[in-house]
């Protein structure tokens, strides 16, 4: 969201920066699929969270038709047990929106750091920092997620850990090589001429300046997890019950296509959603935040 | 070049141990080998498990267990498995030639998808197929794979019913035993490998035709297009010579950088047909808290990604002219 | 901009077409027989008959496994799988069986006569013309290798499965060319029928001997193990293995020197590994498989129903879930609150929204000794009103022994407000998650509080007794008086709520070691109704299997017992003009 970016890096500059910002947002809204996009994607975070809590059902209440197609009353069926599919379908929205979102910040958190202190110095702490993304890099993720989650995992936050723990990485290395173009420009130069501070400059700075790239590359990372988490708990490593997710209710129901197909469909169709508007999003936010990329479109 | 690329290998060994060590400690810490025996029922008598606390070295301080397992593999021997009559090294050697059939056919297919579908949506950009390939590039980038890959047999038991015979299989990579006669093992094979093949190989062209339609405008965009264009070449001359190999550069790099994905995907993939690949291979492990063979899968996939990005780094300067390396 | 409005098209489009399949589709309610297994309620034992002159010769049928084979040798800890013993039920003999209606069986192929000569000493005599594949005659020496194996003094090193009755054995000796053979036991043993039964089968102890002395711990170990490491070259039963792809398929063909009255009629059996259950109705429509014998699941059962020419049974099992409680906990050691509980869980309605779903025949399992079908099963508990989902019941047992605060917040009749109860389930194990919510929701109507946490090592937890309540499953072994022993003894290691009643344990270890088995029952079943009325253990429903086959198939069904699916091979055959 373009109201992120007012907080100016520098006061001096304040009045041109909001007009970056609204630039940017301007952009955003000619990406028309974006738009659609976060649209629906808003409404959908408003059918999880306030939906949810107005539904007649909870989730995890059992109701006595077991096993029953969609009807008024249960618009997305029920499961075995009788539980109405819709709360449970707005139930795993909101836990793996809160896994993949998680997931997201804190990658992206942890790796913008690491990256713009790697790309900042230079030099051996460069390299061996950099190493060290790259070794996290080497091993496929879902096959190292898939052994933490057995032995640690099971509830959301443990997955969204686990699946952090290895996303910063792609981050950091964004993040690296945006900073790494910004360290030679004349504005980091007169900060440091001023005598600012490494910190306030990679703070104050190449953060913000890096921003654009971080964001989208954020968006992207939400997308990721949940399909993630989805592949995980196909795996049988994914958030296992009490706690549930659209990836745990997607593999529970695949032997459902044939036989209770709404247990198969509604929440591969949620997770279909989400992954796709935000994609959108994060195209949108791109074609914003690099306006040479949309010169070319046009 | 030559000395870069013994450079790059000599670097890449310190960067493979440490790895090597990570995934150890990280195996070791979190999974208990003896655990499914101990969860047996009726529950498994405590002499069973003293033997097998020997046999798997669980006696042994963790950082004995990695040296003698990382020299163990020098000499071909990848560790005890919880399955004391398997054979860790030549259980993955069997599955690695199972899952590089899987994976390179699919990475074929879906880098000529991807190119193809990316050129042609770069050269009519905005057209109808244009947006038709792009949101279907976006539909394949967001739908879970095994969820894609279970509609994707269902449609193979339609396809077959329709045509009337067992032309597509759902299960394993071959039948057994084999069909007689060369025309039938061939068929089998085939039968056998169009659904992974496919499942696996969408989701990588996905992101790929994306990348290539992006780095095709950028060309035909640039000024050198332009001025071979204003020389009075024709626009199909343009783009092949000069605009599709331009493009197709940092292509490779993604592709190879891509490597640790499409195993994460195989794995996936191997499970709903069930291959018996590494991904089933890792799968199992985990599950049997197999820590030795959970290890040594790891170590080699490492060693597989490396390579790769070697390659990739190496192909770069080959097919770059302008990349020397210094 | 155009292009979106024709992306957003599609989107809609492809989200109605998918909601429109989503709807389209109907769901089955789940019935258990119909097809060949029309009959197998009736005769589990005779169902989808073919007779030899019915089947063709020659043919290829497939059965898909659950699990690879890791070790050959089914006595061994490691090779005591399911599908281990199902995949080598065609190699190897053995004493008896337990037939489709769950009654130990003698294997007729083998012997000739197996008897209890007197209260200490059975007799078996083996047919002069069974031989190993390779010849060499079936004799008192396979008998003596398995039993040292599992007697726990000969071979301490040999890792096995279980070794109910084996230490109980003193010789075992050989005569008439090692024909005949003579078991003396130190001292009568009820479930004598279950020593050398098929779930510890013979193996050929003139290969055995090649790995070491048979008189030696080291020899017995030696060859132990090497029957575990090597893919069977041997047969003693119909079938030979040509093949063993590991975690692919085992491919067996009869075996030439085969001795029983049937001959296999198929060319070939394979037995192909699909390790994920959910992929096998696929694999059968798809004819890639022709014979099922999975975990049952609501949507494997329904989407087998909607295969053409395929049938599918599912039988009542061995396995049985249940709920325990821990009587550490010092309000749970009142036997008023335990009764009180039960009564008012209602296990239909616990059945209904579990395993009903997919079967309806399935009903409340009323004894912990017997399955139904074994003989000596009664109906223990209804008496008690436990299961029965009777709230106002279970108020009345708690308000009767002075306890307050009834459906609202418990007080024991010390004065003690009854605190959270802990329970717990299998991490993962959705069934039992729905069981443990059934149960916590009943509690709630007593004034009773539990709180359900998932466990990730059940064993460690039954172990370590980290529980209030907990629900998990039993095997009902097939030989009920030695199970006893090790399930309900208060001395036993599975003893882990701490029930201890002495009359149960004298009932128990009677029945183990009479002389007359009716007797042996009723003293189950008397031991039975004590723990019933002490409200220990609540056994909810017995898990079915199932079993599904192509309907070109014959004489391939259902057993529920551990036998399994392939217990008849040799009679397996395609129907003909199929």
């Amino acid at each position: 969201m373009p109201e992120t970016l007012v907080k100016s890096p520098d006061r001096e500059f304040t009045v041109e920066e909001r007009s970056q910002a609204q630039l940017v947002f301007r952009r955003f809204l000619q990406h028309r699929a974006a738009v659609v996009s976060l649209c629906v994607f808003v409404v959908l975070i408003l059918l999880a969270y306030v939906g949810g809590w107005l539904w007649k059902y909870d989730a995890g209440q059992y109701t006595p038709d077991n096993s029953v197609p969609p009807s008024w009353d249960h618009p997305f069926g029920t499961d075995s047990a009788g539980r109405d599919q819709f709360a449970q379908v707005l139930r795993g929205t909101r836990i793996s929106l809160q896994v993949s979102v998680s997931v997201a910040i804190l990658a992206t958190l942890v790796g913008t750091l690491w990256g713009s202190v790697a790309g900042y110095f230079g030099g051996w702490v460069d390299t061996l920092m950099m190493r060290i993304s790259d070794l996290v890099l080497t091993l496929p993720l879902i096959a190292v997620a898939a052994m933490l989650a057995h032995n640690f995992g099971g509830s959301w936050y443990l997955i969204a850990l686990v699946i952090a723990a290895l996303y910063w990485a792609y981050v950091s290395r964004v993040a690296r090589g945006v900073v790494l173009s910004l360290r030679e420009k004349e504005f980091v130069e007169a900060a440091k001429a001023l005598g600012a501070s490494d910190t306030r400059i990679i703070l104050r700075h190449l953060v913000p300046n890096a921003l654009g790239s971080i964001l989208v590359n954020l968006t992207i990372l939400v997308a990721l997890a949940i399909l993630l988490e989805t592949s995980l708990s196909y795996l049988g490593f994914g958030v296992t019950p009490p706690d549930t997710s659209l990836g745990l209710l997607v593999s529970e129901a695949q032997t459902a296509l044939t036989t209770r197909p709404w247990l198969f469909y509604f929440p591969g169709l949620f997770i279909i959603i989400i992954a796709l508007t935000i994609n959108f999003i994060g195209d949108g936010l791109r074609d914003a935040f690099d306006p040479q990329q949309t010169k070319v479109r046009q | 070049m030559l000395a870069f690329a013994v450079r790059r290998i000599l670097y890449s060994i310190p960067v493979l141990i440490v790895a090597s060590f990570i995934i150890f400690a990280l195996g070791s810490a979190s999974a208990d080998p003896l655990a499914p025996l101990r969860e047996k029922n009726p529950p498994a008598p405590q002499n069973v498990i003293d033997a097998e606390t020997i046999r798997l070295h669980l006696d042994q301080p963790l950082l004995q267990r990695y040296f003698s397992w990382l020299g163990g593999i020098f000499t071909g021997d990848f560790g005890p498995s919880v399955v004391s009559t398997a054979n860790i090294g030549a259980d993955l050697g069997d599955r690695f030639l199972v899952t590089i059939r899987l994976i390179a056919l699919a990475m074929v297919i879906a880098l000529i998808l991807a190119v193809v579908i990316g050129v042609l949506t770069a050269v009519k950009q905005y057209s109808k197929f244009d947006y038709t390939a792009t949101f279907l590039g976006f539909l394949f980038l967001a739908m879970p794979a095994f969820w894609f890959a279970i509609l994707l047999k269902q449609a193979g038991i339609e396809f077959n019913g329709l045509v009337g015979t067992q032309a597509i299989y759902t299960i394993g990579q071959a039948s057994v035993p084999p069909p007689q006669g060369t025309g039938a093992y061939i068929a089998d094979i085939i039968g056998h490998m169009i659904l992974p093949t496919i499942s696996l190989a969408l989701i990588s062209y996905a992101a790929w035709s994306r990348f290539t339609r992006a780095s095709m405008l950028e060309v035909m965009n640039s000024d050198y297009v332009r001025l071979a264009r204003a020389k009075g070449l024709t626009r199909r001359t343009v783009m092949v010579k000069h605009g599709l190999r331009t493009a197709l550069i940092p292509l490779t790099t993604v592709t190879a950088l891509d490597i640790a994905s499409i195993i994460g995907g195989a794995v996936v993939t191997e499970n709903v047909f069930q291959w018996k690949g590494m991904g089933d291979y890792l799968v199992n492990s985990i599950r049997m808290n197999d820590v030795y063979a959970t290890a040594s899968w790891l170590l080699i996939a490492a060693t597989v990604v490396i390579a790769f990005n070697l390659i990739a780094d190496l192909l770069y300067g080959v097919l770059d002219p302008r990349i020397r390396y210094a | 901009m155009k292009r979106t409005r024709a992306a957003a098209a599609a989107a809609v489009a492809t989200a109605a077409a998918l909601v429109l399949a989503a709807c389209g589709g109907g769901g089955g309610a789940g019935g258990s027989s119909g097809g060949v297994y029309g009959d197998c309620a009736t005769d589990p034992n005779t169902c989808n008959s073919a007779a030899p002159d019915q089947l063709q010769q020659g043919g290829t049928v497939t059965l898909a496994s659950e699990k690879n084979i890791d070790n050959w040798n089914v006595i061994s800890s490691e090779g005591n799988t399911d599908w281990t013993g199902m995949a080598t039920k065609p190699l190897l003999t053995y004493a008896f069986y337990t037939s489709p209606d769950l009654k130990p069986t003698l294997n007729t192929d083998l012997l000739d006569s197996a008897d209890l000569t007197n209260p200490t000493t059975v007799t078996y005599k083996i047919k002069q013309d069974a031989v190993w594949s390779d010849g060499t005659p079936v004799t008192a020496d396979d008998f003596a290798m398995s039993w040292k194996w599992q007697n726990t003094r000969d071979c301490p090193e040999c890792e096995t499965a279980g070794n109910g009755g084996y230490d109980l054995i003193q010789s075992v000796t050989g005569s008439d060319n090692g024909k005949t053979v003579t078991v003396a036991l130190s001292q009568p043993y009820t479930d004598w029928q279950s020593l050398f039964n098929s779930a510890a089968p013979l193996f050929p102890a003139h290969i055995g001997a090649q790995q070491g002395d048979l008189n030696s711990p080291a020899g017995l170990k030696a060859a132990f193990d090497y029957f575990g490491s090597t893919v069977p070259n041997y047969s003693a039963g119909p079938f030979l293995v040509e093949n063993w792809q590991d975690n692919v398929a085992l491919t067996l063909v009869p075996n030439p020197k085969w001795y029983g009255a049937t001959k296999p009629k198929l060319d070939r059996i394979v037995i192909r590994v699909i390790t994920d259950a959910t992929q096998e109705p696929l694999a059968l429509q798809n004819n890639e498989v022709q014979a099922l014998f999975p975990q049952p699941q609501v949507d494997i059962v329904n989407q087998l129903q909607n295969i053409p020419n395929v049938s599918q049974y599912q039988a009542a099992g061995l396995s049985w879930e249940h709920f325990d409680f821990n009587l550490v906990n010092p309000f749970l050691a009142d036997k008023a609150l335990r009764q009180a509980l039960y009564t008012s869980v209602n296990v239909q309605d616990i059945i209904g929204k579990t395993v009903g779903q997919f079967n309806s025949d399935i009903k409340p399992l009323t004894n912990k000794m017997f399955v139904p079908g074994q003989d000596g099963y009664q109906d223990n508990l209804t008496a008690t009103g436990q299961g029965a989902g009777n709230v106002d019941a279970a108020k009345k047992i708690l308000t009767d022994a002075g306890y307050t605060g009834v459906g609202t917040a418990l007080v024991a009749p010390n004065g003690q407000a009854v605190p959270t109860l802990r329970m717990r389930y299998t991490v993962g194990n959705a069934v039992r998650q729905t069981e443990s919510e059934l149960f916590a929701a009943s509690a709630k109507q007593l004034g009773v509080n539990v709180e359900i946490q998932t466990t990730d090592s059940l064993g460690t937890t039954l172990s370590t007794g980290d529980y209030d309540v907990i629900v998990f499953g039993w095997i009902m072994s097939p030989a009920p008086f030695g199970g006893a022993q090790q399930l309900w003894l208060s001395t036993s290691a599975s003893n882990y709520g701490k029930y201890v009643n002495p009359t149960v344990d004298q009932l128990i270890n009677e029945a183990a070691s009479s002389t007359d088995i009716n007797a042996a029952r009723a003293q189950l079943n008397d031991a039975d109704k004590i723990m019933a009325e002490d409200a220990y253990v609540l056994p909810l429903y017995q898990k079915p299997t199932l079993a599904a086959v192509q309907n070109t198939l014959g004489n391939v069904r259902n057993n529920a017992s551990l036998d399994g699916i392939t217990y008849n091979t040799s009679e397996w055959g395609i129907r003909s003009g199929s």
